[in-house]
């Protein structure tokens, strides 16, 4: 009886890997481009023609190769990357299976351009179908230029799955789009049939990166992300969430460099966001991780597109804390700045104006003494931020419109809402205080007696322990009637039957506020620090302001109310000069 | 119009009506000043529309009439004006006002436009002397609620019957009630709610040696003692039924020393935490703790020695309140008595042996719950 398996031409094998490796021009593109910043490129060039259908050329300046790798790179499983399966675990490189080049090879017309010392010839490889037609000596520079055209010719099953030229051409630019996140020192350039789509140059950091990607506004509105643990580093940006909005979002995930999807970790970092954005909100989020040696597995699929996590709770709970720690900060609050560049017009300083001036009085005061004009002191928009130390002075503050405090910061302005700052402050103290069984109820002199509407009153007595945790103490007096013997004592004008009786209806009905809490403590709790904290329209006096700012800062996500909404916004001092024309 | 008058006459009705108009107003005439020249002299007035002041100054009335003018402006150029006689005159909408050197113009409007005070009859009135007065307003209105959404709360309930006269004052937290023999009267039991804004300037205006006469039309009150009236609109609905809330059980009473009990709370303050100023007292045998412990801030520990009958007990209390309440104490001890934690506790000065003036004063204070 003849044989009927046989060991598959390597031809065959390469097909068939092709299948898993290559679907599209889009992942030709990223294969190469993995290939080059594998090679240390500090810059790639892509060009498509017919959305990379017809060719695809990927042109590097990085390490090259000599003859013999260049040869030994179209066959499979040669890699120059991974020597035993040691080396698979602890891996640093893009590439390592070996099949990326061979396998474009075998279902496309593929040309090798490499050089690597400059003492030896360059090698220019033909390759068709995965066989070599043609191998000659060149010259060029050093680096690797691989141009593949006629993508799929001999594989018209595949060749008919391929998109047309402009969703083709769509996916190659946000896979290269992708890339570059990941590596913002090195320059990018994509063409397609002669037009510019992508022109990056390297730049300095992340923000730079995003800034020439999707423009300046985009990078403001994004704040950086640090992180440590177990081993594990993140880096990052995420957007503002002032800035966020529901739909479009942009993601984007990496491993040492290498992009890949992991919805739970994306999800991870929307629960870093709550109570700082609306629930439909989607922000963005662009994360870098770092991972210790032999943590995660990235052989799970061919393109890499998956990687497993050994401890991916640990790297959630990074992700979630992070993010939450970069939200704690300035940098996260709503902001008045625009990044439209103003006309600059340079205007002369006057001499130091007098009281008469700006109220349209043409009479002004005479000076008595006139300031020399080599007087020491700064001049007006030198730099001295980083030399003098932060003053130890608190921030002036005044309530404005009975509704926002105005703080003087040494950087520029903060307005904040009072009552959305009350709200966080509420809601943080009593999140912590269910921890430590409550907080302190003041006992009435007069009970409350409260007829509620039959649900409520349910509503009311299922809650009561959560409610007495609040402050609330509350007793069912049977029929419709509750009696309330103590109230929590959140600010002087608390007018607590009001705000018990519209957090008990929030709670019995729902709210969008209520629905977006993890959990009965934080529904109580937003509901509590909504309906108790300081309205707009009440006057506070210099200490109570003072006051409700300290206790702002001191809270962990000083700049977001709990419906998501800013409780600061900023106007930097920059901003200012610039509205000003200074 | 035309008088002449001393120039501390006409400081001294200055200054008394000024501090009742309002510094911001949305009704222009309310800054002013209403002046009215009779034959008897010149009457000044201000009000707020809640609370008005007027008195009755002597002056030299050549020519009878009215103007309001400037309250603020006329009583900081009367403060400044060399001790002689000054000349005021109207003219049209102004006020001239000359004294020695000096001249002024100010716009006024027309007396017209000025809200009539309201008509009290004193005939019928009631009387009380402005010690009596001031005491019970001193030792009571601090008491009265700032929160807006109970406005009853936010009046000091008066109530005047036979031989006696009390003022109450609570914000749902804490009370003060002082009962004063007054003198016997055929009355039978009225109660104001009187905004302590209108007592504030019966504070100001009244000495303690005036007799001061009170009389009621509709709803406003007037107190009147020589030339000078004040006025006020009363607080309408019923009081809370304080009685039924002070406590007649208490069981465990400890006196200690009113100084000694005010700077150990008031130490234990500053640990308290803002919001809640919460301290923890501790009683057992001849000593009562004082304990705060704040998270995030720290804590304080401290002991004062008193004589203490009852059950140990351990109960909270915002430090604020007992710290205004000692304020206001007037003897060397004070008597706390209490049931429970959570039940009310009283506050009462200890008057020292045959000190017995048949002036009641009670405070209450309701405890913060504990946790444990």
């Amino acid at each position: 009886m003849a044989r009927t398996i046989e060991v598959l031409p390597d031809a065959v094998a390469n097909q068939i890997a092709a299948g898993e490796v290559v679907e599209r021009p889009a992942s030709v593109v990223k294969e190469l481009v993995e290939n080059a910043l594998d090679a240390r490129a500090g810059r790639v060039e892509i060009e498509l023609a017919g959305g990379g259908k017809r060719k695809v050329r990927v042109a590097d300046d990085g390490l090259g190769m000599s003859r013999e790798d260049a040869l030994l790179s179209l066959d499979r499983h040669a890699t120059s990357k991974v020597r035993g399966t040691s080396d698979l675990r602890a891996l640093k490189t893009f590439g390592f299976r070996g099949e990326a080049l061979p396998s474009i090879a075998s279902v496309s017309r593929l040309t090798l351009e490499t050089q690597a010392d400059v003492a030896e010839p360059g090698t220019s490889i033909r390759v068709e179908g995965g066989r070599i037609l043609q191998v000659r000596d060149m010259a060029r520079t050093r680096g690797t230029t691989v141009q593949v055209e006629r993508l799929f010719f001999n594989a018209p099953a595949r060749a008919k799955f391929l998109r047309n030229t402009a969703a083709e051409t769509r996916a190659v630019s946000d896979a290269v789009g992708t890339l570059s996140l990941a590596h913002p020192g090195v320059a990018f350039r994509l063409e397609s049939e002669g037009r510019v789509l992508l022109d990056l140059n390297a730049a300095s950091d992340l923000p730079n990166r995003v800034a020439q990607l999707w423009g300046d506004r985009a990078a403001e509105e994004l704040i950086p992300v640090h992180g440590e643990g177990e081993g594990f580093r993140l880096v990052g940006l995420v957007q503002r969430p002032d800035a966020a909005r529901p739909g479009f979002r942009r993601t984007a995930l990496f491993v040492h460099g290498r992009p890949f999807r992991e919805p739970a970790l994306i999800r991870a970092g929307d629960r870093a966001y709550r109570t700082t954005v609306a629930p439909e909100t989607r922000p963005w989020i662009l994360l870098e991780l770092r991972v210790p040696a032999g943590s995660v597995d990235v052989n799970v699929h061919p393109t890499k597109a998956e990687v497993r996590f050994q401890n991916r709770n640990a790297v959630e709970a990074l992700v979630e804390r992070s993010i939450r720690e970069a939200l704690e900060g300035e940098a996260s609050a709503a902001t008045m700045d625009q990044d439209l560049p103003l006309p600059h017009v340079q205007v002369r300083e006057r001499s130091p104006a007098g009281p008469g001036d700006g109220g349209g009085s043409s009479e002004t005061q005479m000076a008595l003494f006139l300031r020399g004009d080599g007087a020491p002191g700064p001049e007006p928009g030198q730099e001295v931020d980083g030399l003098v130390p932060e003053p130890a002075e608190p921030p002036r503050l005044w309530q404005v419109h009975r509704a926002y405090i105005l703080a003087e910061v040494r950087d520029g302005l903060l307005l904040i809402d009072q009552h959305a700052a009350h709200e966080r402050v509420l809601f943080e103290e009593i999140m912590r205080s269910f921890d430590t069984g409550g907080s302190e109820g003041q006992r009435l002199l007069f009970p409350l007696t409260l007829r509620l509407p039959a649900a409520e009153y349910e509503q009311a007595e299922a809650l009561s322990g959560l409610l007495h945790q609040t402050g609330f103490e509350v007793e069912g007096f049977g029929g419709d009637t509750v009696i309330v013997h103590g109230v929590p004592a959140p600010h002087p004008n608390f007018d607590a039957e009001r705000s018990f009786r519209e957090m008990i209806e929030e709670l019995t009905h729902g709210s969008e506020l209520v629905r977006s809490a993890r959990n009965q403590h934080e529904r109580v709790a937003m509901s509590f620090a909504c309906k108790s904290a300081i309205k707009a329209g009440q006057t506070l006096d210099e200490r109570e302001v003072q006051e409700l700012f300290d206790r702002l800062f001191a809270t962990e996500l000083p700049y977001h109310d709990v419906h998501g909404r800013p409780t600061v916004v900023r106007l930097s001092s920059r901003e200012l000069e610039r509205k000003f024309g200074r | 119009m035309n008088f002449t008058i001393t120039r501390q006459n006409l400081h001294k009705g200055l200054a008394a009506v000024s501090a009742s108009i309002p510094t911001k107003t949305t009704l222009p005439v309310l800054s002013n000043i209403l002046f009215e020249a009779t034959s008897e002299g010149v009457r000044m007035s201000g009000t707020d529309l809640d609370v008005g002041v007027r008195i009755q100054v002597p002056a030299d009335v050549s020519l009878e009439g009215s103007l309001t003018a400037p309250g603020k402006k006329l009583q900081e150029i009367a403060r400044e004006l060399p001790d002689e006689p000054v000349r005021i005159t109207t003219q049209g909408d102004q006020i001239e006002l000359r004294c020695g050197r000096s001249h002024f113009k100010l716009n006024g409007l027309p007396s017209e436009d000025f809200p009539t005070l309201p008509a009290v009859s004193f005939e019928s009135g009631w009387q009380a002397t402005g010690e009596t007065l001031l005491s019970l307003i001193h030792h009571t209105s601090f008491a009265v609620s700032t929160e807006e959404s109970r406005p009853i709360l936010n009046g000091v309930l008066w109530e005047l019957s036979d031989g006696q006269m009390r003022m109450v004052a609570t914000n749902g937290h804490r009370l003060a009630k002082m009962t004063v023999p007054a003198a016997s009267s055929s009355h039978t039991t009225v109660q104001f709610i009187v905004p302590p804004a209108a007592l504030q300037q019966v504070q100001r205006l009244f000495g303690k040696e005036e007799e001061v006469v009170v009389g009621q039309e509709g709803n406003h009150l007037g107190f009147r003692s020589g030339g000078t009236e004040v006025y006020t609109r009363l607080i309408e609905g019923s009081y809370p039924n304080y009685d039924q809330v002070i406590p007649r059980d208490n069981d465990k009473w400890a006196v200690v020393d009113r100084k000694t009990l005010e700077s150990a709370v008031r130490r234990m303050a500053v640990v308290a935490s803002d919001q809640t100023h919460r301290i923890r007292m501790s009683l057992a045998k001849e000593q009562m703790q004082l304990n705060v412990l704040t998270p995030d801030l720290g804590e304080g520990h401290d002991e004062i020695e008193v004589q203490f009958e009852g059950d140990d007990l351990e109960i909270g209390f915002n430090a604020a309140y007992l710290l205004e309440i000692l304020r206001y104490m007037d003897t060397e001890e004070v008597r706390l008595g209490f049931k429970a934690p959570e039940r009310a506790a009283t506050i009462e000065p200890v008057s020292g042996e045959g000190e017995e003036s048949g002036i009641e004063y009670l405070c209450l204070v309701m405890p913060l719950r504990l946790l444990d």
